[in-house]
């Protein structure tokens, strides 16, 4: 249901972007996100602090804490319209929408007011610290220690898959601060500053050549005494709550992604007549079937309020799309036939290679396919832990 | 997990509970002949999308689908898809005498959409196949040269057959310069509503194959522990639970666009259908699966819903018929 204020605001979003997504800034359109988060990095940064400027960060904030209180629907309204618009993939999402409401649900008055209008104004980069060489589906195995010493954190361990590492001024992480107690119990969630001497970022290079993920060391790394969100010990219940809270608004600007991507699928098997092949053309209509299910599953799904359901939608629409958009990527490749095995030089991938590539981690990342399977079977269905 | 549809109005979540409540007296496949003047009479079902002035409820195609979804989840053998379609594209013409019989439960209809069907002078030539709901119809509604006609049963010559699913009856139907009424409105349409109630249907008896195995699975034990703790097991259960909120949400686009968008039917029809009885295919073929033995008795319901989802997904467009269907009608070709 759209409401006049709805399309009001609509109309703002896009004459915003339209005036904005110009000049310096029309180079960025269709830029970064996976596979390409190498690409014009200096240009984006900006954009981020452009789109601060506007006051497009942190719309369904609190007005108190200096968002904009929006609902929901308005939210996905932006999303849908970024994404229509081609505007640059994101790098300040991490601080935006995992620990600005973070903050929001367990932060001091003291860190709210240190913290958000960094994220707000999109000055201010976060980078994720939760999986671990030995900590990925099994998080609660964080093995990164971090002891009370001289009124400060010192934190030693490795953390790994931390994406945007090396533009993020802070790290969210949970390490380890009571090592006696067990598993989840002994955590603490930590805000760490990343340019500091105890801290190195390794670049991990992966299958698509490229490096959006790193290695981060920590070897004495410190942080402030006061910079713990939660008691020693919370860690586990606020890295949780924040997934809790995470209601998918951004799905629907990645939806329409999706659909720009079957668009070029679609072309690509036009230009080149495989869709006259029965078999291909039967995919590539299961494929649009599938993004149109998608579609009507996020519209009835996400938008429940929170507490009404039993909560595993976004796992739900996690399986559905990851899944979808793999298969797209291999259908891609095939429709571009025998090209698809052949790079420019460097490696250089086109499109089809890249979103082949790149779908193999969608199944993984965010907690993978099996993980998702596990909270839907035990949460939503009720069935016995094994 | 299915007890509450957070789409319902307050009006609708009534409904619901009323119809579920009905047929799950009747959970056991059968259907006494007391059962469908309770459900007329009593429960005006048949009329919930018939307007007021030809003695329906004035109500829309969004109830109708609350009910056929709810006896889709039992599988309820009343002809109550058929008859309520009736009710709803006879709503013009001299076909509005049939409505309040139709409302009143005294008339029940089926769909003889699949035959070579002429119109000469008014009157009908041809033979009608799988005629859901036909062997026990009062009034036929089929299609001639693009065009629809209602047909009294009494005009027409009327062969029950053998069904797979004997939770629904089929018939062949020959008509022989049989007397017709003309039909305001495109066939098209009619068969596509169909297809949109079929889809509903589907995600109803779906969901009760999925509650009904993770009930099993909580429950059997083997190897000295319930089988639901089995990640195997559980990981099929989540694909599936997966599987049925992504149909549920299928369906319901294609009865707003029912109701709201019919320009949008000749795709999400279609589409819908595909989409949700495959999914309750594959439940109910899970559903017998993750039973073991027992799901391949007789006495066990199960293969009453794999029969029912099969019959559904060969009936009006097969999956790759339909899937051929979306994509001409979408453009991707």
């Amino acid at each position: 249901m759209s409401t006049p204020a709805d399309g009001a605001f609509r109309g703002e979003v896009r004459g915003w972007l339209a005036a904005n997504l110009a000049d310096g800034f029309a180079g960025l359109v269709g830029k970064g996100g996976p596979g390409r988060e190498h690409e014009f990095v200096e240009e984006r940064l900006a954009w981020e602090r452009r789109l601060g400027e506007g006051g497009w960060i942190g719309l369904g904030w609190p007005v108190p804490d200096g968002g904009r209180g929006l609902p929901w629907s308005q939210q996905m309204i932006f999303h849908e319209e970024y994404a229509r618009a081609g505007a640059p993939a994101r790098v300040g999402h991490m601080g935006e929408q995992l620990l600005g409401p973070t903050l929001l649900m367990f932060g001091s008055p003291e860190q709210k007011a240190r913290f958000l209008p960094g994220i707000l104004a999109g000055t201010q980069l976060w980078c994720q610290g939760y999986s671990e060489p030995d900590a990925g589906s099994d998080l609660a195995a964080v093995r990164t220690r971090a002891g009370l010493r001289d009124g400060e954190w010192h934190i030693d361990g490795q953390k790994t898959w931390t994406s945007l590492a090396q533009f993020a001024d802070w790290c969210f992480l949970i390490a380890r601060t009571d090592p006696t107690a067990a598993r989840h119990r002994g955590l603490s969630y930590l805000l760490v500053p990343m340019r500091q001497p105890g801290i190195e970022i390794r670049p991990i290079v992966q299958l698509t050549g490229t490096s959006e993920f790193n290695e981060v060391f920590l070897d004495d790394a410190r942080a402030a005494a006061d910079d713990i969100v939660g008691a020693p010990g919370d860690g586990w219940r606020v890295a949780l709550g924040t997934l809790a809270v995470e209601r998918g608004v951004s799905t629907f600007g990645q939806q329409l992604g999706f659909g720009r991507e079957f668009e070029a699928v679609l072309a690509a098997a036009r230009r080149n007549h495989s869709i006259d092949d029965p078999d291909i053309a039967a995919r590539i209509a299961d494929a649009w079937i599938g993004l149109q299910v998608m579609r009507f599953t996020a519209q009835a799904t996400l938008g429940t309020p929170a507490g009404t359901s039993p909560g595993t939608e976004a796992n739900i629409a996690k399986l559905l799309w990851a899944s979808w958009h793999q298969r797209l990527g291999e259908l891609a490749v095939e429709v571009a036939g025998a090209d698809a095995t052949q790079t420019g030089p460097g490696y250089d991938l086109t499109d089809a290679q890249r979103l082949f590539l790149y779908t193999r981690a969608d199944t993984i990342y965010g907690g993978s396919n099996e993980i998702q399977r596990n909270v839907i079977a035990e949460r939503h269905l009720g069935l016995p832990r094994g | 997990m299915s007890d509450i549809d957070q789409s319902d109005s307050p009006e609708q979540a009534a409904l619901r509970a009323a119809v579920r409540d009905f047929a799950g007296r009747h959970a056991d496949g059968s259907a006494p002949k007391s059962v469908w003047p309770r459900l007329t009479g009593e429960l005006g079902l048949t009329a919930l999308a018939i307007p007021e002035r030809h003695d329906g409820m004035g109500g829309t195609l969004a109830e109708v689908a609350i009910a056929v979804e709810e006896f889709g989840r039992v599988l309820l053998p009343v002809p109550y898809l058929s008859t309520v379609l009736a009710g709803a594209v006879l709503a013009d013409g001299a076909a509005v005498a049939f409505l309040p019989g139709i409302a009143s439960g005294a008339v029940t209809a089926a769909f003889a959409l699949t035959g070579g069907i002429t119109a000469t002078g008014g009157r009908l030539s041809g033979v009608a196949t799988h005629v859901l709901d036909g062997a026990e119809a009062d009034l036929f509604v089929t299609r001639a040269g693009g065009a629809l006609y209602a047909v009294r049963a009494a005009d027409v010559a009327v062969t029950p057959v053998g069904t797979l699913d004997q939770t629904r009856s089929q018939a062949t139907v020959a008509f022989r310069a049989a007397p017709a009424v003309a039909v305001a409105g495109d066939a098209g349409r009619a068969e596509e509503l169909l297809r949109v109630l079929l889809a509903v249907e589907s995600v109803g008896a779906a969901e009760h194959c999925l509650d009904a195995t993770v009930a099993y699975l909580k429950t059997r034990v083997q190897f000295g522990r319930p089988i639901g703790a089995f990640q195997a097991l559980r990981h099929r259960c989540a694909d599936l639970a997966v599987e049925v909120a992504s149909a549920r949400a299928t369906a319901r686009a294609a009865v707003a666009a029912a109701v709201s968008t019919p320009d949008q039917l000749p795709v999400l029809a279609p589409l819908a259908k595909r989409h949700c009885v495959d999914v309750f295919w594959h439940v109910a073929a899970e559903m017998i699966q993750l039973h073991g033995g027992i799901g391949f008795t007789w006495e066990h319901e199960a293969h009453r819903y794999l029969k029912r989802a099969k019959s559904s997904q060969l009936l009006h467009g097969t999956p790759a018929q339909l899937r051929r269907l979306v994509a001409e009608r979408a453009g991707l070709t």
